[in-house]
């Protein structure tokens, strides 16, 4: 998450707390109970427009050319901000699958009751 | 005590035994994971990630070659159909409800599935189980189960990984770097 | 990203403003991992931990016209969360004295098991006081510089980076004595 703006971690300690702490998810219907909740409000008040001071047609006109260009642009940026969610979603399964691994051997390393490979199913 | 962690040769030769060479997935290597909602509900964090083919291409689209680490990573996943993760840390001793994980467990049992290595240390009350499926003679999926006391992981993987390059990413990107012998990739302590 | 794979951007923000309600519930989607983390690593508890999170979305919702971009929309929204929580904190003394996970990390694994110590990371920062915990998950969960987090909380900045100084110290001790550090 860190960006340029930011000195580099600078110990151990630092590095290890950005990684304890990243984000997590809340359980599995909490949008749907946001919504619920929003369901119940009143709608919000739009935000207040500024006057046009422009013909319809060359409004119109230009108003198509800057959607499309902003519409570009946007599927840019989200498409961007995907790529870079599932990076890291991808680092994080492959972190997980690495310290059960590790657990596994961990497991056989300490000598306790430990199951023979077998060849036929669970 | 210290733990060594030489490696991947633990499990290269069981799975040396089962396997022929890399594969291509088959759909019989993808696990129907269900919600798991009793275990959300408790847990105080939960990880859920769903990579399937899709996202995995974008999620390589955004690993730079020219960085070493993201070049590694993009050439471990390069053969995968997808990467499915549920992980669920609990604030206390859990008893996982087994209805929702006999699930999973009752996909492993089918012949396309064989489980490489199952171990349980009681004292610690730790049981981790690892399946490879195995379609005409090859590797394509992985299914790891761990239970501990207060955690509980399923991953599946899609497509045959190469664990030696999982290892090889130890110590980057977050990934716990082991303490090793004397070797190649570290000093001993 | 296992949900929908809606991502926030300037559009969402604009379309929830003109009343679209699935674009609000798409901007909620994007940012309930960055409150509920907040919400838990501040309370400790997931279900006051959800309510809270719910009520901070509820709040913007109700407040949306005030929002001006996306940027001032996480601002806002990390700003009420910890607020709101150390409100809660205060009002329900309780929570403080939640038990907490102990995860004691095993001899010889310090160096070896990062996630049995970010476990224990994660508890002692859950023991600190409040406002020392906010700054600290302000810095290392949302990456913020002092000068955003004393935005954030209304709080000098020396005082920000003094919280940070003590707190980092704390759980440089407390980590080192457990051996989990070296």
């Amino acid at each position: 998450m860190s960006d340029d703006r930011h000195e580099p971690e600078s110990n151990d300690l630092e590095r290890r707390l950005r990684a304890a702490l990243k984000p997590v998810n809340p359980g599995e219907g909490f949008t749907a109970g946001v919504m619920a909740r929003v369901a119940a409000e009143p709608r919000p008040a739009r935000r207040p427009r500024s006057p046009a001071v422009v013909s319809w047609l060359a409004f119109g006109l230009a108003a198509s050319v800057v959607l499309a260009v902003l519409l570009a642009h946007e599927w840019q940026v989200r498409r961007i901000e995907q790529g870079r969610e599932a990076r890291r979603q991808l680092i994080e399964a492959l972190r997980v699958t690495d310290e059960k691994l590790n657990l596994a051997y961990r497991v056989v390393n300490s000598r306790q009751d430990a199951a023979p490979a077998q060849h036929s199913g669970a | 005590m210290k733990v060594f962690f030489p490696g991947w040769q633990w499990l290269a030769a069981p799975m040396a035994a089962l396997t022929a060479s890399v594969a291509l997935a088959a759909p019989a290597a993808m696990l129907s994971l269900p919600d798991f909602d009793a275990l959300a509900a408790k847990a105080t964090e939960t990880v859920n990630i769903s990579l399937d083919p899709a996202l995995l291409g974008l999620a390589a689209g955004f690993l730079d070659s020219s960085n070493p680490d993201d070049a590694a990573t993009k050439e471990l996943i390069a053969g995968l159909k997808g990467i499915y993760v549920r992980n669920y840390t609990f604030d206390q001793d859990f008893s996982y409800p087994s209805a929702q994980v006999d699930l999973v467990r009752k996909q492993l049992a089918a012949p396309a599935w064989q489980r490489l290595v199952e171990v349980n240390n009681t004292k610690d009350h730790t049981h981790v189980q690892i399946y490879v499926a195995v379609d005409r003679g090859v590797a394509s999926g992985l299914a790891i189960i761990a239970s501990e006391p207060r955690e509980f992981t399923i991953v599946n993987i899609v497509g045959a990984i190469d664990l030696a390059k999982l290892r090889r990413l130890e110590g980057k990107f977050g990934i716990p770097k082991l303490d090793l012998p004397n070797g190649k990739d570290g000093q001993g302590k | 990203m296992s949900g929908d794979g809606e991502c926030t951007g300037g559009d969402l923000l604009r379309r929830a403003l003109a009343g679209e309600r699935a674009a609000f519930g798409a901007l909620v989607g994007t940012h309930q991992r960055m409150v509920f983390s907040l919400a838990l690593r501040m309370l400790r508890d997931r279900h006051a931990a959800e309510d809270l999170a719910q009520e901070v979305f509820l709040q913007l919702y109700r407040s949306l016209s005030a929002v001006s971009s996306e940027a001032h929309l996480a601002f806002w929204l990390r700003k009420v969360t910890v607020h709101r929580a150390i409100d809660r904190l205060r009002r329900e003394p309780r929570l403080e004295m939640a038990p907490l996970e102990e995860a004691q990390v095993p001899a010889g694994e310090a160096h070896s098991r990062d996630p049995i110590l970010e476990r224990r990371l994660r508890s002692l920062v859950a023991q600190l006081p409040p406002a020392a915990r906010a700054v600290v998950l302000l810095r290392y969960q949302e990456d913020l510089d002092p000068a955003d987090i004393a935005r954030t909380l209304r709080m000098p900045v020396n005082t920000v980076k003094s919280h940070l100084k003590r707190s980092l110290a704390e759980l440089r001790e407390r980590m080192t004595s457990s051996g989990a550090l070296t």
